[in-house]
């Protein structure tokens, strides 16, 4: 039998309830609403980067599948970031990456460029929607921008069931195009900070020799990802996801306000160098994740591995545990562990002593290091159906020396201080 | 204080309120989302004066009723008021909507066949010969009268009790604009609207294909949820299995239908005609259904 108009069906039958039962009729009967999440999360390190963040994320299905998923994302950053310089026994004077500005920091301390400061806006769009029975198709579209950065990202996606949908396999590609233009230009790799300590005769003699070190104007950097996943249903509790991506991105990887201490056999620093990093990066992760419903809650256990050609090799644990404390309510700790071996050519300072390596960079961010997450979140269901949601969480890095040997003055200091973190959310959903 | 009428039944639980009466041939529940008794009363009453005025007015087993008038009108027309109308408009989209498969002539089937669990098949010429008398476009109606054509019969079996439930969820939410009623009669079911302290009424559905743990629940905050198909009610010869799903252009069972459909709308009668039109479909219920963008349990 073919029905006259099968995708429509459901419209007139309500359409001729209505009029059979006398009561009006209601337009859009078979489309859902549109759904919209709200949060907004503050990020707060200890003495450095603070950060808030609000989310506005909305979707709609269209019906038969069609899906929308449009999201809006602001954050604003504030704060101080670890520059990469060594503390040292004595005030240090630093340039300002603008050139324009010099700081010091008082001895025995990390340096911190206290000017970290920006505001983002991330914009992304997705549509879903099946292209033949069992096969589903999506693409999307992310533009992020920054004040001295601007990142575009497409994506597609196909998704098949198979076994009656208890298998899901998934491929998808995508393709970022991030593009720097940092405020005083991009540092020459390894070029020195200059500072101006009156050895200049003019202005002008000062702006020349910091114009040396810096190229003007915009730089590239091109990455490409590759996702191959499959979702199982392993049975009606529970469900379990394998993914494998590669990535491989190519241009500029240098953090330009990134810098590295030179340090003579005492440990006193002799010059501040902008880093160098490689102009490639292949990464390498796969990712299992495992989620078992409770009679009353779901356990939501996944683990990372990820290496690339930087060396750095990581391990994430994450786990969730949600147990409902009434039909309408549950709560939700959360740990996470994460641990990384540090990338080839990080040094968290230079000898003055050994040759010049090839690439070389202190971002504590690339250096050997555990990290943990800690959290708790609490939701529940209003009276009106909406939820409200809240989680708080304690994050602490710890730097670890990946086996440098600390000279003079540096060995009694601290060159690997650990970053704690407060993250609250509040999440509303409507 | 109003008292409860006869055959009814008024439990107050904890957190709302239940009656109770059997009508059309199904246990009729009524939740309400009040502990309000006088409240309880009089929606209970409302509700089973209601359904028997359906039922007296529509069911083919009474006699001297319209539809007993109708179906022994032998060619003649049949005066009809408002309410007769409307369902024979609803009856007739239904019609066209399922090509002809929705036929409220198509009753007198149930003549030839008898799904009792046995392997006797009726036969050919017997089916044959009460095709003769199905056919919903030689049925003439307008707003005043009905002209069947004569040994034709109607039969509002497949939408009487949907269009109960929705006239009886009507009348309470008339009665009570801001309490929630859920009305369920024998599993088509309506909600008024949501509840005011919990999210949700949970109601268990039957799954035919498993008589013991026999329940799916289902969370329902509102609008309608109705279920067609009888697992219990079905034929077999020679490994071919006949469910009670009559194709009325053959007199024939609908082969490879699933045993039974539930879907969630907004009325519980569109569910209702959803699930049914849905069984039509045969082996292709499923893919009909996920067309309609509509929650739905197919159970096979």
């Amino acid at each position: 039998m073919q029905l006259t108009h099968p995708k429509s069906v459901s419209a007139i039958l309500a359409a001729a309830s209505c009029t059979l039962l006398g009561s009006p009729v209601q337009a859009q009967e078979t489309v859902e609403d549109w759904q919209f999440d709200t949060a907004i999360l503050y990020y707060g390190e200890s003495d450095r980067v603070q950060l808030v963040e609000g989310v506005f994320n909305a979707n709609k299905d269209f019906g038969n599948e069609q899906i929308f998923n449009g999201k809006v994302v602001i954050d604003t950053l504030t704060g101080a970031s670890a520059s990469g310089a060594v503390a040292q026994p004595g005030v240090q004077t630093f340039t300002r990456p603008s050139g324009n500005d010099s700081y010091q920091i008082a001895a025995g301390e990390t340096p911190l460029d206290d000017t970290f400061r920006d505001t983002r806006v991330q914009l992304s769009g997705q549509w879903t929607q099946p292209i033949a029975e069992d096969l589903r198709a999506s693409g999307g579209l992310q533009v992020s921008k920054e004040y001295d950065y601007l990142s575009i990202v497409g994506n597609g996606s196909l998704a098949m069931d198979f076994y009656n949908k208890n298998t899901t396999v998934t491929a998808g590609l995508s393709y970022a195009l991030d593009s720097i233009d940092p405020v005083g230009g991009r540092p020459i790799d390894f070029s020195s900070m200059i500072v101006d300590s009156g050895q200049f005769n003019n202005t002008d003699a000062y702006q020349q020799a910091f114009d040396d070190t810096r190229i003007y104007g915009s730089e590239d950097k091109d990455t490409v990802d590759l996702l191959f996943g499959v979702t199982q249903i392993i049975n009606r509790r529970m469900l379990m996801q394998f993914n494998y991506s590669f990535s491989t991105s190519d241009g500029y990887h240098n953090d330009p306000y990134k810098v590295l201490s030179v340090v003579d056999q005492q440990g006193l620093t002799q010059d501040i160098l902008h880093e160098s990093r490689p102009t490639q990066r292949t990464k390498h992760s796969v990712y299992w994740q495992t989620k078992y419903a409770l009679d009353q809650g779901v356990i939501d256990l996944s683990y990372r591995f990820a290496t690339d050609d930087w060396e750095i090799d990581s391990h994430t644990i994450d786990s969730r545990l949600r147990f409902d404390l009434s039909e309408t309510s549950y709560i939700q700790p959360h740990f996470r562990y994460y641990q990384q071996s540090a990338a080839e050519f990080y040094n968290p300072f230079l000898l003055e002593s050994e040759p010049m390596p090839e690439h070389a960079s202190a971002d504590y961010r690339l250096g050997e290091m555990t990290a943990i997450t800690v959290g708790i979140k609490y939701g529940m269901q209003l009276q009106n159906g909406h939820e409200l949601a809240f989680r708080l969480e304690y994050y602490q890095q710890d730097p670890k020396n990946a086996g440098f040997d600390q000279p003079g003055a540096l060995a009694s200091l601290d060159l690997y201080p650990s970053v704690k973190a407060v993250i609250a959310q509040v999440n509303y959903r409507f | 204080m109003q008292a409860l009428t006869q055959n009814t039944e008024l439990e107050i639980r904890s957190d709302h309120i239940c009656g109770r009466f059997a009508a059309m041939a199904s246990p009729c529940e009524i939740l309400i989302d009040s502990i309000n008794s006088e409240l309880g009363t009089q929606i209970i009453n409302a509700a089973h004066q209601e359904t028997q005025r359906i039922e007296d007015k529509f069911s083919r087993y009474r006699q001297h009723n319209l539809m007993d008038k109708i179906n022994h009108s032998n060619h003649q027309p049949v005066a009809i008021d408002d309410e007769a109308f409307r369902l024979l408009c609803f009856a007739d989209t239904c019609f066209e909507l399922s090509g002809g498969m929705f036929d409220i002539t198509s009753g007198v089937l149930r003549k030839a066949w008898r799904f009792d669990g046995s392997d006797r098949l009726p036969s050919t010429a017997l089916v044959d010969s009460l095709r003769s008398r199905i056919g919903w476009k030689q049925v003439k109606f307008d707003r005043k009268s009905i002209t069947l054509p004569a040994g034709f019969e109607l039969d509002f079996g497949g939408i009487g009790k949907e269009y109960a439930v929705d006239c009886v969820a009507k009348l309470a939410q008339q009665i009570a604009p801001t309490v929630s009623v859920l009305v369920n009669f024998g599993g088509d079911i309506q909600v008024t609207r949501p509840r005011a302290k919990q999210p949700y009424w949970q109601v268990g559905i039957e799954n035919p294909t498993d008589n013991k743990s026999g329940t799916a629940v289902v969370n329902i905050a509102n609008g309608g949820l109705a279920t067609s198909g009888d697992a219990n009610r079905f034929l077999l010869k020679d490994g071919v299995r006949y469910g009670h799903i009559l194709n009325p252009t053959t007199g024939y069972p609908v082969l490879d239908a699933p045993r039974s459909v539930t879907v969630a709308g907004q009325h519980c009668i569109q569910s209702g005609l959803l699930a049914t039109l849905a069984l039509l479909q045969g082996k292709d219920a499923e893919l009909f259904l996920t067309k309609q963008n509509v929650k739905y349990w197919c159970f096979r």
